[in-house]
């Protein structure tokens, strides 16, 4: 077992619309990750994995509120520290973050290396010109940046370029955890391929210690992360290694995501591809059992009324479903 | 360095080419509607003027100058020569005064009035705006408003208010013109203490007015930039919201700059019809005072001097834009 | 739509906009139900009458004299008359006088009105004709004594005779009591002027509101053939592209840069004022005005040109008019409406600008609220005072275009949520 760099327990957070409706987008999460691995977070669009990794940071603004739960980082609760600490403390040195859209992420109208300096500036870190310009352009060479992006505005780079400049901003602090949400679904195969390359490398090279990766692609997590986590409607509902989950998925929603990937494999074009039917729950009044139970094949009538725990199975394996593993094989193995 | 060579090259090229059409549709626009003006000088001028010999021998004249008898493309050159030259021939209403000795002296007092006034009500108006955008409740929802009413009394209508307010009831400020009316223009002190007099109030109202307009641009600007991605990015690696606000400034100020090359045309016809209010002795008076006096040459030569004033003023905020947003350098490179 | 009705009550500013225009709609449309009178026609003898209620002076007299028709009301008279009728300057002058030759310590007594019995008083008691006064001029001097006698008559508070020219010189046929009232009611002959009347002795209320109706109407026509022309360049640069577009967009950008005020002088001037109806004035104003809807409505189809719904029409052989029709002018239509609004206000303002360069209009039957401000600037009614001839007007072109912008403020916040709260 290597040190916890990240726990999260039991987090709540909902985020206000303009009409002052609550949505509750992340509701009761747990998770925990290990010095050296790395983490992933599936689910359908909509299901709160971009606000969960926003939740993650300790750090909140409207729209989006704390409700409860705690955050641990490197055995520090930050969930009760002032924003400002956060701010000063956690983010980007010890937590940091590779938004969706990196495309807009970089302020158009600034150099990059000037960006960096601001970002060091913003956690008290004093460097002379020069200092800066040889600390930032040794990093960027690291990662197999050209050191000349530093001198050029975000308007200048192309898309795969920016993506790998924000990563290499982002992890400039080399913080303990980094979170990246869907660094690499904007992008064309080989500016993927490069940024993919790119987070490993970080990790190789220690510059983070630790990563959650927030996707929709399941096969590009198989191929990247140790760990996958299933996210529906706020709340996970499976969690097991990266094999495990993909070749034996228990819950029937992770069952169905998985079922739903087009892999190129010889003879999967007579394979029907199977999607789930129907769409996720209104965050707004979130059903009051099992949150899958409407568009779930296996339903019992207490699955409506009866919202499920979490269970853990051992060999960190957990999921969220009313049915048991052996009754959750015999199911499956009639299909 | 050569994208921006490329970008200034034609930029003045495209302003040359606009001031050439502006030229040609000074010119021909008059000649082609039915009531043709310079051909019906003679008659408009005979009417409500006293002395006729000396109208006939003024026509007589820009007839010749002007050769209002050859084709009309002949007229163009004719005129275009003498427009290249600086005569614009002679006014009908203040005979014999040259038109272009009548343009020279208000040209000064409208650039001098306009020119710092509008980048004065500018800047205020962008600095409210963010201000309002970045407090926003409560502050936003007096401030706002009242912007939005300020900026939407028309440029006259704020010179009135103020002429009436200021000048007539509290007697802070003299009622019309540039300067005492007992003064002839000098360097002296007592002259330029009296001009600066003068200017305070046809100032104010088009600062005022300027104000209104654009700080209710720069808050919508400023809200947009705020939820723009690059605000959460920043927020998130621990930069502080200060510096952030500072980046969201300098991002909405620029599409602020093109707004205002593209509004100056306005302004500036705006601004020329509060000056007729204070009687100040600028184009704005000289255009109206050649209207009434139905002084063709006069008309003409106040469009054109117009038209040169605004594109000049264009090209110039297009230039400094071009300077300070690094994303015209990149469209360049491309 | 219907929820973008539902979104747009929820706009205060969409609203606050929407009421304000509506009850000027109103007024223009009730106002002449009521008073129908000719709103150009010049009722007073005389320039800037100031706004109030004007009884016919004949008809209060007789009113006075008979016992019908007249009240003995027990209030003190002479003192608001007093109030009334001593100047200021007079009572400057009195207390002037006082201080100097009457040995009344400076700042002893004010002008105020409460402090004028007082003044009188002291003024009876103190003043002298006799007095050598030292370095009065002797006009000054004549001054006090005329003032003394006319504050002597002013204080006899004595009835009125009325007399009447009879066979054999003047009859006495009545007096009139200092104690006696008149009702307004009473008076056949009366007049309302609310705004007072302006330089042509026109009742500016109702000249107002007739003039808002055409300056309306003139903003309507305006921004329809701004609109017009503006989008229908748009959709075509937009949707042809190329060379077709190039050119648009060229002739665009020349007249965005080319002032509109300048082209709208030349074109106003050379059609001569014979031809300047309130028509001709619209529709060269919508001419010079379409430059910002065609820039926005291109832009917005240029982005909607590729959508796959487009292209979708496009595979399936529909022709280039029922795709702009059916698949790309719903989609600009909000954008439309919204430059539209702003053509009316502008429209109006444009107006008034030309008009008071004496390019307005040229009619004698219709006002607008450009003529009527060029008519006050003209006879100089912000040098004389005369408020209720231009500041009404002011208050109307802000009000319109404040509510107009106001609303597309408020559209604009629907229809792009970016820049929601």
């Amino acid at each position: 077992m290597g040190k916890k760099m990240l726990e999260v327990n039991n987090l709540k957070t909902k985020y206000v619309t303009r009409f002052h409706e609550d949505v509750y987008a992340v509701d009761d999460v747990s998770l925990s990750i290990e010095e050296g691995k790395s983490l992933g977070i599936a689910g359908e669009s909509g299901c709160g994995k971009s606000t969960l990794a926003l939740s993650l940071m300790g750090y909140y603004f409207a729209p989006l509120h704390y409700i409860s739960g705690d955050i641990i980082v490197d055995g520090k609760n930050i969930s009760g520290m002032k924003p400002d600490e956060v701010r000063k403390t956690i983010l980007g040195n010890e937590i940091a973050y590779i938004p969706q859209a990196a495309m807009n992420a970089l302020n158009p109208t600034q150099k990059i290396i000037s960006f960096l300096g601001d970002v060091l500036q913003a956690h008290d870190i004093k460097l002379s010109k020069k200092d800066l310009l040889d600390m930032a352009a040794e990093r960027f060479e690291a990662l197999g940046l050209p050191k000349e992006v530093l001198q050029k505005h975000a308007v200048e780079l192309s898309g795969g370029m920016k993506q790998r400049t924000v990563i290499a901003v982002s992890t400039i602090l080399n913080p303990k955890v980094l979170i990246a949400d869907e660094p690499s679904s904007a992008l064309d195969v080989t500016s993927q391929k490069m940024v993919i390359k790119m987070m490993r490398e970080l990790m190789e090279k220690g510059y983070i210690k630790s990563m959650i990766f927030i996707t929709h692609e399941l096969p590009l997590l198989y191929n990247v992360t140790d760990d996958i986590m299933v996210m529906y409607a706020g709340q996970i509902v499976e969690r097991g290694s990266a094999k495990e989950m993909v070749f034996d998925p228990m819950h029937p929603y992770a069952k169905g995501l998985m079922e739903s990937i087009i892999v190129p494999e010889a003879g999967t074009r007579d394979v029907k591809l199977k999607a789930i039917p129907g769409t996720p729950p209104n965050l707004k009044k979130p059903p009051e059992g099992c949150r899958f139970a409407e568009r779930c094949r296996y339903a019992k009538p207490a699955c409506y009324l009866i919202a499920p725990q979490m269970r853990d199975i051992g060999g960190g394996r957990m999921h969220r479903c009313m049915m048991g593993e052996e009754r959750m094989k015999e199911v499956y193995s009639h299909e | 360095m050569k994208g921006y060579k490329k970008y200034y090259s034609r930029k003045i090229l495209w302003y040359l080419l606009t001031l050439i059409i502006a030229v040609i549709l000074n010119f021909t626009l008059p000649r082609l509607m039915p009531g043709n003006p310079v051909a019906n000088i003679a008659a408009q001028t005979a009417q409500g003027m006293t002395d006729a010999t000396a109208i006939q021998k003024v026509y007589a004249q820009y007839a010749e100058a002007f050769g209002v008898d050859k084709p009309l493309y002949q007229q163009f050159f004719i005129w275009l020569k003498n427009l290249l030259h600086g005569d614009l021939g002679v006014s009908f209403s203040q005979y014999p005064r040259p038109v272009s000795e009548i343009i020279a002296s208000g040209v000064w007092w409208t650039v001098c009035l306009q020119l710092p006034a509008i980048i004065v009500g500018w800047f205020l108006g962008n600095l409210l705006g963010a201000v309002a955008a970045y407090i926003r409740k409560g502050f936003d929802k007096v401030i706002l408003p009242a912007f939005l009413f300020a900026s939407n009394i028309p440029a006259f209508g704020m010179a009135t208010i103020l002429l009436t307010v200021f000048a007539i009831q509290l007697k802070w400020a003299p009622t019309s013109g540039g300067y005492g009316f007992d003064l002839i223009p000098n360097f002296s002190a007592a002259f330029i203490l009296s001009v600066l007099d003068h200017y305070k109030l046809p100032f104010l109202s088009i600062v005022l007015v300027t104000i209104g307009g654009q700080a209710v641009g720069m808050r919508s600007m400023a809200i947009y930039e705020l939820n723009a991605d690059y605000v959460k990015y920043s927020r998130f690696l621990g930069i502080k919201d200060k510096k952030i606000v500072g980046y969201v400034f300098r991002n909405a100020m620029l599409p602020q700059i093109t707004g205002l090359a593209m509004s100056i045309g306005t302004m500036v016809g705006g601004a020329l019809v509060a000056e007729i209010i204070f009687s100040y002795p600028g184009i704005g008076s000289t255009l109206l005072s050649a209207i009434t006096g139905r002084d063709y040459p006069l008309i003409s030569a106040c469009t054109l001097i117009i038209t040169i004033m605004v594109l000049l003023a264009n090209l110039f905020v297009e230039m400094i834009y071009g300077l300070i947003d690094p994303r015209i350098k990149a469209a360049q490179m491309e | 739509m219907k929820n973008t009705i539902k979104q747009l009550r929820h706009s205060s500013q969409f609203m606050v906009g929407f009421v304000i225009l509506v009850a000027i709609l109103l007024l223009i449309i009730i106002y002449p139900i009521f008073v129908t009178a000719d709103p150009l026609e010049m009722v007073g003898r005389g320039t800037f009458f100031k706004p109030g209620t004007y009884v016919s002076v004949v008809d209060a007299v007789t009113d006075g004299a008979s016992t019908q028709k007249s009240y003995t009301l027990n209030l003190d008279t002479s003192a608001s008359r007093l109030n009334a009728r001593l100047s200021m300057e007079d009572r400057e002058a009195m207390v002037d006088w006082l201080v100097r030759f009457g040995g009344v310590a400076e700042g002893g007594i004010s002008t105020s009105d409460d402090d004028v019995p007082a003044l009188l008083e002291l003024w009876s008691e103190k003043y002298d004709s006799t007095n050598p006064q030292k370095g009065l001029i002797a006009a000054k001097k004549k001054y006090y004594v005329r003032l003394d006698k006319s504050l002597k008559e002013l204080n006899n508070s004595t009835d009125m005779i009325l007399a009447a020219q009879g066979e054999d010189g003047l009859e006495q046929t009545g007096t009139i009591a200092d104690d006696s009232y008149v009702n307004v009611k009473d008076i056949a002959n009366q007049r309302t002027f609310i705004l007072g009347t302006d330089n042509f002795g026109r009742d500016v209320l109702t000249e107002l509101v007739a003039a808002t109706k055409t300056s309306i109407i003139i903003g309507l026509i305006a921004g329809v053939v701004a609109t017009a022309i503006g989008l229908f360049l748009g959709l075509f640069a937009g949707f042809i592209g190329g060379v077709v577009d190039d050119f648009i967009m060229f002739v665009t950008n020349l007249f965005t840069v080319i002032p509109s005020f300048v082209i709208l002088i030349l074109i106003s001037y050379s059609v001569g004022a014979s031809a300047r109806g309130v028509t001709m004035v619209a529709v060269i104003i919508g001419l010079t005005s379409w430059p910002w809807t065609t820039r926005s409505v291109r832009s917005q189809v240029i982005s909607l040109r590729n959508r796959d719904h487009v292209n979708m029409s496009k595979l399936s052989g529909h022709s280039v008019i029922r795709i702009i029709l059916v698949d790309i002018l719903p989609y600009v239509a909000s954008y439309v409406v919204m430059a539209f609004i702003l053509q009316i206000s502008s429209g109006i303002l444009a107006e008034a600008q030309l008009s008071m360069l004496g390019l307005g209009p040229a009619t004698t039957t219709t006002a607008t609220l450009g003529l009527m401000m060029n008519w006050a600037m003209t006879y100089t009614a912000h040098l004389n005072g005369s408020w209720w001839a231009y500041f009404p007007v002011i208050l109307t072109i802000a009000l319109i275009s404040f509510s107009l912008n106001l609303m597309n403020t408020g559209l604009d916040q629907v229809f792009n949520p970016t820049l929601r709260d």
